[in-house]
């Protein structure tokens, strides 16, 4: 086991681990927010995506684990990550400007990201670990997102999302090795179109119920 | 045509490794748009030593962009905020009149200051000294043409061979790493057919010796390529990552 | 400006020595040296001394030491070759680390005599040129052994994955340079000093990492120490604590490079300097002919008094630039309001078969004779044009871009011009030294066990380097000289495992650190820097590009004043025991200091002109060169004898059996 850990807990190890949960986040967000647009097509139908999804019986239950697996992954990489840059500077500079290098996205991952996993958290309180025995799926998003906090929260950690994403989704790319001039720039654009696409898809839809409300 | 300025500098003083450092501030007056920052130190330098005080020490040889010798924090940019550019070789018409510079060390773990604005970049060469080579000795190496490398190839790995390693790339990184300049001497020899058979064991190494020296970790902010005064690509860390992990999970070096 | 201030600061200068008669120097001893140049025909010479010289059996290699000070080309390779041969090696260097060496600034490229491109070249032809290029002023068996390894050099460098520029085929390319008339120059775009450097630099940091090498950065050597007069050790100062250590070895090579910053302005580094070299000489290793100095035609021209030095534009550049300036002279029309027919492309019509790639010491005093006619251009008059549009019009800014673009880039930042517009402004600058201590074919100085190295000796480039050579030479050197002849000194002497615990050591710190105590307890009022661009002055206006007996003389004078001011007067802060770079520097300008005497003393006893060293009193009648090799055709080289007092001439002849005598012409 020793060249896994090996190669893996180098930094460029632990960069990999980072990509590839990072893409398969990726992956569930767009199939989460494909879901998600079945509330559109009014309550029946999403909460019939429910059950559906609930049909698919122990395959959810090994994905969600596996979900949570790279959630630990994720999440403990990237603060052994943030700790070791921290610890790799020790005095900071007093005067510090970036030379165009850094985005928006990348220059927040650590915070977007604690904004995330405080979401998520909340989010999974909320809709997930909730007793759905006398209620639908509908009623509680339709529900939650009648109050005004609830919306703001959710708009507050979308667009934390779609920045977190912008620089994640190409970053992922770059990581594992797959920088070529043809397709470095279009990279680029997908993982800006993609962040607007969770931000927008996302976050529109709290906005969406409460006006319905 | 000469132009002249005044400047206000605040400059990082520390007299050793074990100080503690602060800002002093000088004013540097009838400085020529035409001196290179260098110069304009020298100048503040030569005043200092007339009054009495200590001189600014600050790292500087060749005076022309090649050595990677020179190399401070100017107003928040590692060798000022000109692009492709050290710092002996930013000129003082990009200031103006009664600007304040902020002049600071190169900022990481693994540079410590020595004095003043000078570092200790010690740790690159103990990069290059995990792999940064061809083991061939001297003598008995085949003809100079014997293997032909396509003109783009040769090109590559002379953007990447550029790498002057003054360290602005690990100053201008928010994590301090050394991943371009890893990157830049990895990709160089990996993509030519002389530095091959010794890839994997190159990647490896030097990405654990670079670990090991307290560098950060790369996180694709891409501050070092905008700031390298040799322009150097993160393609190349994009390569070095492609190299490392192939030689991870398939070569037989461990 | 600066030009009018210097001529009135030696105006007061003049007033006060009034004009010097040149001095008989050249004393009654003239002892021949032996250089130990081995018999037989000239191309056998090399293969035949190999053989003869004594080897160290492979397992006795790894009990001696050797020291090499330097991280050049010449320093980095040696260092790596011995290591690999076996040796324990323990390697200094001045900067923060050995890839700083200033070879590293070397841009246009490297000579070999592959032949490659078919146009004619051989061995032979490298060995010609370079002779009749250095005014047959070299030692002619040195030369041809370079021209021999330097084939080996191009092989060696490729393997190491030097990135040598290719053409589409994937051959390697060539382009020709200045001195020339075949392509025989490998080059890595304007970057090849930096990437042969880093190719040595490697292979040094291999045999760091396999324990061969020790790595002693941020160390300046202050001294060399003799036992027995045999070179056992060197005293070297720790730049970052102050502190002085002691280095004890069986041998000492210096690889110290040259010492072009004795102008103060040259192309050199900033801490390029002649310490390491001048107290070697003054442990008895000759000075060969220190008079010699390269003045690089193709330098951006001096623009302020505050100047710290001078950037050098690869001479490759005038491959497709054409030199010229107005017609007439005082004419300040900008440079695109100068129709063709007023414009005098000087090299071209003087010589039209080399035109604009005649070597430099040509090209760098033509420039310097249209300044003087009052045709300079630019804000000073002391600049000609370089101009590309020609290069443009026939094979497009693209393919111009790519051959100079980093030349052209840097350009631009120094001066806020953009050549690809408007023609670059040049000026000659100090950029190279042919002179150096003495060695013999096996490159040992005159202290036995001293080798010397790279540019810091005399050996190969006579009166002028051609371009694309220094590169060749000290890998020569390094890579394929020293490795075999070490051998032969270690082999053939007895061993004398000598400690750093020796008096020999002890005396020579003592020596060392009384005079750092001296140049700290001065605290006189002027700066260092003042005093070596003073030095500077004196040495660029009468040791320069052109000299006469008169101003040498006046100038030996102003140089003893200015020492004996600078002992008084000098102001040295900090402390001794701490990273104090004025002390670093008042050390060096201090020798620079004497050796600027030095320089003279050969300049003046060197009664004829060649290649860099240029007597007014001594031109043909097209303004050439005029040797006189009935007299001087020998290297001068200056033994010390005591501080104060004159320097001892020994002459090594020069002896020319292969290559005829000429006077050169590149008509």
């Amino acid at each position: 086991m020793n060249w896994i850990t090996g190669t893996l807990g180098s930094s460029i190890g632990k960069k990999l681990m980072m990509a590839i949960t990072g893409f398969s986040f990726c992956g569930f967000l767009a199939a989460h927010l494909a879901g998600n647009l079945t509330i559109y097509g009014g309550k029946e139908a999403f909460n019939g995506y429910a059950a559906h999804l609930h049909a698919l019986g122990p395959l959810l239950t090994v994905a969600e684990l596996g979900l949570l697996t790279f959630a630990l992954v994720h999440v403990i990489t990237g603060l052994t990550l943030f700790l070791g840059n921290l610890k790799a500077r020790p005095v900071r500079y007093a005067v510090n400007k970036s030379a165009g290098g850094r985005t928006v996205g990348s220059a927040t991952m650590p915070y977007t990201g604690v904004i995330l996993l405080a979401f998520i958290i909340f989010h999974l309180m909320n809709f997930h670990f909730v007793d759905k025995t006398d209620t639908t799926i509908f009623n509680i998003v339709a529900n939650a997102f009648s109050n005004t906090g609830y919306v703001l929260v959710y708009i507050v950690a979308m667009v934390a999302a779609a920045i977190h994403v912008s620089h994640g989704f190409w970053s992922a790319f770059q990581t594992v090795g797959a920088n070529h001039p043809k397709y470095m720039p279009l990279f680029r654009t997908v993982s800006i179109a993609f962040a607007v696409v969770v931000g927008i898809g996302f976050g529109f839809l709290p906005i969406y119920i409460f006006l319905l409300a | 045509m000469t132009k002249t300025i005044n400047l206000t500098l605040k400059v990082w003083r520390q007299k050793g490794s074990k100080d503690k450092g602060r800002f002093d501030t000088y004013h540097a007056e009838n400085i020529s748009t035409d001196m290179s920052f260098l110069e304009m130190l020298d100048v503040v330098n030569d005043q200092l030593t007339i009054d009495g005080k200590e001189p600014i020490a600050f790292d500087h040889d060749c005076r022309e962009g090649i050595c990677g010798m020179c190399g401070c924090v100017v107003n928040g940019r590692a060798h000022g905020a000109e692009k492709g550019t050290t710092l002996c070789q930013l000129h003082m018409r990009h200031f103006n009149n009664g600007d304040t510079i902020a002049i600071e060390p190169f900022r990481a773990m693994a540079f410590k200051v020595i004095k003043d604005l000078a570092v200790d970049r010690s740790a690159l060469d103990k990069i290059i000294q995990a792999g940064g080579y061809v083991s061939v000795n001297t003598g008995g190496a085949q003809d100079a043409n014997a293997i032909l490398v396509p003109q783009e190839v040769a090109d590559l790995a002379m953007d990447a061979a550029q790498c002057i390693g003054c360290g602005a790339c690990v100053a201008s990184c928010p994590n301090a790493s050394a991943m371009l300049f890893t990157s830049a001497k990895v990709s160089q020899l990996a993509l030519l057919p002389q530095g091959k058979p010794e890839a994997a064991k190159r990647a490896l190494n030097m990405v654990r010796t670079m670990d090991e020296l307290g560098f950060g970790n790369c996180t694709n902010e891409t501050e070092c390529e905008a700031e390298c005064p040799k322009e150097i690509s993160i393609t190349n860390i994009a390569r070095l990552n492609r190299e490392y992990l192939k030689a991870g999970f398939f070569s037989r070096s461990m | 400006m600066s030009q009018l201030a210097q001529r009135q600061a030696f105006a007061t200068f003049k007033t006060h020595y009034g004009v010097a008669h040149p001095q008989p120097v050249q004393k009654g001893n003239t002892m021949a040296l032996d250089a130990k140049i081995p018999g037989g025909p000239i191309a056998e010479k090399w293969d035949r001394h190999r053989f003869e010289l004594k080897l160290v059996n492979p397992a006795n290699k790894r009990k001696f030491t050797v020291i090499v000070v330097g991280t050049g080309l010449a320093g980095g390779s040696a260092s790596a070759t011995l290591a690999e041969l076996g040796y324990n090696v323990k390697t200094f260097c001045i900067q923060d680390s050995p890839r700083r060496a200033h070879s590293i600034a070397a841009q246009g490229g490297i000579n070999a005599a592959k032949n490659y491109p078919n146009d004619g070249d051989s061995i032979w032809r490298l060995f010609y040129d370079t002779v009749k290029g250095g005014d047959f002023r070299a030692r002619e068996a040195n030369v041809y052994r370079l021209a021999q390894v330097s084939n080996d050099i191009i092989d060696q460098c490729v393997a190491q994955g030097i990135p040598f520029a290719r053409d589409y085929g994937g051959l390697l390319d060539n382009r020709s340079f200045g001195g020339a008339q075949v392509s025989r120059t490998f080059y890595a775009r304007g970057q090849t000093g930096q990437q042969l450097l880093l190719g040595a630099y490697s292979a040094l940091m291999r045999q760091v990492a396999a324990g061969k090498v020790q790595m002693f950065p941020r160390r300046e050597m202050l001294d060399v120490v003799l036992v027995d007069g045999h070179a056992k050790g060197i005293v070297v100062r720790n730049m970052i604590n102050g502190q002085m250590e002691r280095h004890a070895a069986d041998a000492v090579v210096l690889c110290t490079g040259g010492y072009g910053n004795v102008f103060f302005l040259s192309t050199n580094a900033m801490a390029s300097n002649v310490t390491a070299a001048f107290r070697a000489y003054k442990k008895g290793a000759f000075f060969a002919n220190p008079c010699f100095t390269q003045i690089h035609p193709t330098c951006i021209p001096v623009h302020g008094t505050f100047q710290s030095k001078l950037t050098l534009m690869s001479e490759s550049l005038r491959n497709d630039g054409r030199v010229w300036v107005p017609k007439k002279p005082g004419d300040t029309r900008k440079p695109d309001q100068i129709p063709e027919s007023e414009r005098d492309y000087y090299l071209e019509n003087k010589y039209p078969s080399f035109g604009n790639l005649v070597p430099r010491d040509v090209a760098s005093r033509n420039a310097k004779e249209q300044c003087d006619m009052g045709k300079g251009v630019g804000e000073t008059g002391q600049a000609v044009y370089l101009d590309f549009a020609d290069a443009i019009s026939r094979d497009g800014r693209d393919v111009i871009a790519k051959k100079y673009g980093n030349l052209f880039q840097m350009y631009e930042k120094i001066t806020a011009d953009d050549p690809y517009e408007t023609p670059m402004m040049i000026y000659p600058a100090i950029h190279y030294t042919m002179g150096g201590l003495w060695v013999d074919y096996n490159l040992m100085s005159t202290v036995p066990g001293l080798f010397v190295l790279g540019e810091a000796n005399f050996s190969d480039h006579g009166a002028n380097r051609l371009g694309a050579s220094a590169l060749m030479q000290g890998l020569a050197d390094g890579y394929f000289v020293l490795p075999y002849t070490i051998g032969g000194y270690l082999a053939g002497t007895a061993k004398a495992n000598v400690t750093t615990g020796h008096k020999a050591f002890e005396e020579s710190e003592k020596q060392v650190t009384g005079r750092i105590d001296r140049l700290m307890s001065i605290n006189g009022k002027r700066t260092v820097d003042d005093f070596h661009k003073t030095l500077g002055r004196i040495m660029w206006e009468y040791c320069g590009m052109a000299r006469n007996n008169e101003g040498l003389a006046m100038a030996r004078g102003m140089i003893q004043e200015l020492r004996a001011e600078f002992w008084e007067n000098v102001r040295v802060p900090g402390t001794a025991a701490d990273f104090n770079q004025s002390l670093e520097r008042a050390g060096r300008v201090a020798d620079f200091l004497e050796f600027g005497e030095l320089m003279i003393i050969d300049a003046l006893a060197r009664q004829e002109s060649c290649g860099g060293h240029f007597n007014e009193k001594f031109e043909t009648e097209e303004h050439e060169a005029l040797r006189d090799d009935d007299n001087f055709c020998h290297a001068a080289a200056w033994e010390h004898t005591g501080d104060g007092q004159e320097p001892e001439f020994h002459k090594e002849p020069l002896v020319f059996e292969n290559v005829k005598l000429t006077q050169r012409s590149y008509k």
